[in-house]
């Protein structure tokens, strides 16, 4: 159980973060190195600034509010919580002033950030289970779906037993020990992380992560990168031209 | 299919794999936000001709053979081989399609079906087994380009023939011509399509604004487009450019043909000329008072179906509109937003087809009509060939009642001195 455990938590992380690091380059690198379109792909009428407007349809989703109120709610919800869940996980390496603006204790959010984004996560997996996105769906939109699920109930796990049932074992401490040591590229593997009550949930947690981590440059979660510059597409940027 | 024509028809598949085009393959995330956006499923219900589901019969065969996952975990995007069956698909999903883009516009990525499509389409033609009448007809456009002295004459022959026409809808003076061919040095270069209605209102228009223009000796319309070839669609596109260029045309006019305007527009390159519609040059006129209409010509309510291919997809949307001003006081949008205004359902060569497409044409554009008898106009004007077919075709099939009109038509109608 010993190895299993640290084979998860330490070689297999390194490979998942290479794996997801350099896989992503090189697919982005092979994309953006593409011949570019010969002509606009513009939808009409214009808006200006251009730029604005293609940010705008990249992160607050208007078509989609528009046209699937619901569902916006859920996506947003979804992608606010992802962020602050990247956030919380960067100060689990150490201390970092920006994130402390808005002064709050580490995991922020106070467990409702990893509730709020199990929900969502259940709204739009169970939403694939009705026709027509039913159909439309193919196997690895359901894998995604069910794996950032698990990664999600398995991490928030461990942040509401301690507040929200004071289990107080297993400690933010622990976790900057184990990850600051990974990132040293000397593992290290606090007591508290492997042998306390929950370990086996932080074992999961990571497990699953490390799956996510290794599938995303092959996935259709590439579009966290790509939706941006199609967007510049649609609004009318050309490559090459003054685009305004 | 053996090895040497699926490697063939991947090669074709290859060469339509530029940036834009990954990106549009890699990202769906199948939200299904474009359910309701296509006028096919929404008159139809078919879950086949949702515009995701159509993107995806080209992904899958993406899936498979463009991506490394296709080797090793090609069921996890349910990546699909490439055969006989796999062609059929995509003629439905590529047929099926007018490549309207008003998918593109409900899309959180903006995914560009039409462009999808044109890989389906170019697979088909690979295949041999795309829609013969558009190959055939593209080929007749190209001949022609080719050997003009052949048609030169009976060309020249009929123009004579429609000038009579023109005169009775505006008298120029003595000793001009009412339809100048081969003008060196003309200001404006008119291509229109090969049909008298095409002409002479355009013609009366010409003349009553006292432009220096000249008739093309070449059709607008490109069919290369329509069936997906880029070749052929350069090679007819480049007719018209090296006419205007042998004319030193400083502005070439486009009559009322969506994918002409468009392709010519947006795939010419830069020119030393400029490109119009011309819904655009009427609108021009009448700004610079070169051209007078009278509003009481035209009775009753009207309104306007924006061509996607000049609209949504090239930005003509004010024009028309201005133009209307001057023509009638009753004017009735169609949509609020010209973005979301449905496809006629005759576009992407679907109308070029003819006899074969008109009962899905009619079937799949349900909603067309709806939206057109939901304004109760009884005039119905568009700038487009293939959009004026086809709304006349609707127009008998489901008995709206109302008159298809070239809004060109209306202009010339409508001239005072």
């Amino acid at each position: 159980m010993e190895t299993l455990y640290y084979i998860i938590l330490v070689p297999m992380v390194y490979v998942a973060f290479g794996v997801f690091f350099i896989g992503t380059a090189i697919r982005l690198i092979k994309i953006f190195r593409e011949p570019k379109h010969p002509t606009t792909l513009q939808i009409f009428p214009e808006k200006k600034p251009k730029w604005l407007w293609a940010l705008s349809d990249t992160f607050l989703l208007p078509t989609v509010r528009k046209h699937k109120p619901v569902l916006w709610v859920f996506l947003i919800l979804f992608h606010v919580g992802i962020l602050l869940l990247i956030i919380g996980h960067l100060e689990l390496f150490g201390e970092f002033e920006i994130f402390q603006i808005i002064p709050h204790e580490v995991f922020l959010g106070k467990g409702f950030v990893g509730l709020i984004v199990s929900i969502s996560l259940l709204y739009l997996l169970f939403r694939r289970f009705k026709s027509p996105v039913r159909e439309l769906s193919v196997p690895e939109d359901y894998y995604l779906l069910v794996l950032l699920f698990l990664i999600v109930i398995f991490g928030s796990q461990m942040d509401w037993a301690r507040r929200w049932y004071e289990y107080g074992e297993l400690d933010v401490e622990h976790y900057r020990m184990y990850l600051s040591s990974l990132l040293h590229f000397q593992p290290e593997l606090p007591y508290e992380i492997t042998d306390t009550g929950h370990s086996f949930m932080l074992v999961l947690h990571v497990f699953f992560a490390n799956l996510f981590l290794m599938f995303f440059p092959f996935s259709q979660s590439m579009h966290s990168f790509l939706s941006l510059p199609m967007n510049k597409l649609r609004r009318g940027f050309v490559y090459g031209q003054e685009n305004t | 299919m053996d090895k040497k024509t699926r490697d063939d028809l991947l090669k074709l598949f290859q060469s339509k794999l530029n940036e834009a085009m990954r990106f549009y393959l890699e990202t769906c995330t199948r939200c299904g936000v474009c359910t309701e956006a296509c006028h096919v499923h929404a008159s139809m219900g078919q879950v086949r001709y949702i515009a995701a589901y159509r993107s995806e019969i080209v992904r899958r065969l993406y899936k498979k053979y463009f991506k490394g996952r296709g080797k090793f975990w090609p069921s996890v995007g349910e990546a699909k081989e490439l055969s006989e069956i796999a062609l059929d698909e995509l003629f439905d999903a590529a047929y099926s399609c007018t490549g309207c883009r008003r998918c593109m516009v409900y899309c959180p990525f903006g995914i560009d079906t039409q462009q999808l499509m044109s890989i389906a389409k170019l697979l088909l033609i690979g295949a041999n087994t795309e829609p013969e009448i558009l190959t055939l007809l593209a080929d007749t456009s190209i001949e022609k380009g080719k050997s003009l002295e052949l048609f030169k004459e009976g060309f020249l022959e009929g123009i004579k023939r429609l000038e009579a026409d023109v005169l009775e809808k505006w008298q120029t003076e003595a000793g001009t011509t009412a339809i100048p061919v081969d003008v060196e040095g003309a200001d404006l270069l008119y291509v229109a399509l090969a049909g008298a209605h095409s002409i002479i209102p355009a013609a009366a228009v010409f003349n009553a604004a006292g432009e220096n223009w000249a008739l093309s000796f070449f059709e607008a319309v490109n069919f290369g487009a329509f069936v997906g070839d880029p070749t052929k669609t350069k090679l007819i596109l480049d007719r018209i450019v090296n006419e205007a260029k042998r004319l030193k045309i400083k502005e070439v006019c486009i009559c009322e043909c969506g994918t002409a305007y468009r392709v010519m527009k947006q795939l010419a390159g830069k020119q030393p000329f400029k490109v119009s519609a011309i819904t655009e040059v009427h609108a021009r006129y009448l700004k610079e008072g070169r051209i007078k209409v009278d509003k009481s010509k035209l009775n009753g309510a009207v309104t306007y179906h924006d061509p996607c291919q000049i609209a949504r997809n090239a930005g003509v949307i004010d024009e028309p509109r201005y133009i209307l001003q001057h023509l009638t006081d009753n004017f009735r949008e169609l949509t609020d937003d010209p973005r979301y205004n449905w496809c006629c359902g005759g576009g992407g060569g679907l109308v070029a087809m003819g006899e074969d497409t008109l009962d899905f044409r009619m079937k799949s554009s349900k909603v067309k009509v709806d939206q057109v008898k939901a304004t109760g106009a009884n005039i119905l004007a568009t700038a487009c060939e293939n959009c004026h077919t086809q709304l006349s075709n609707l127009n008998d099939h489901y008995d709206m009642g109302v008159n298809v009109q070239f809004l060109s038509s209306l202009v010339a109608d409508a001239l005072v001195r």
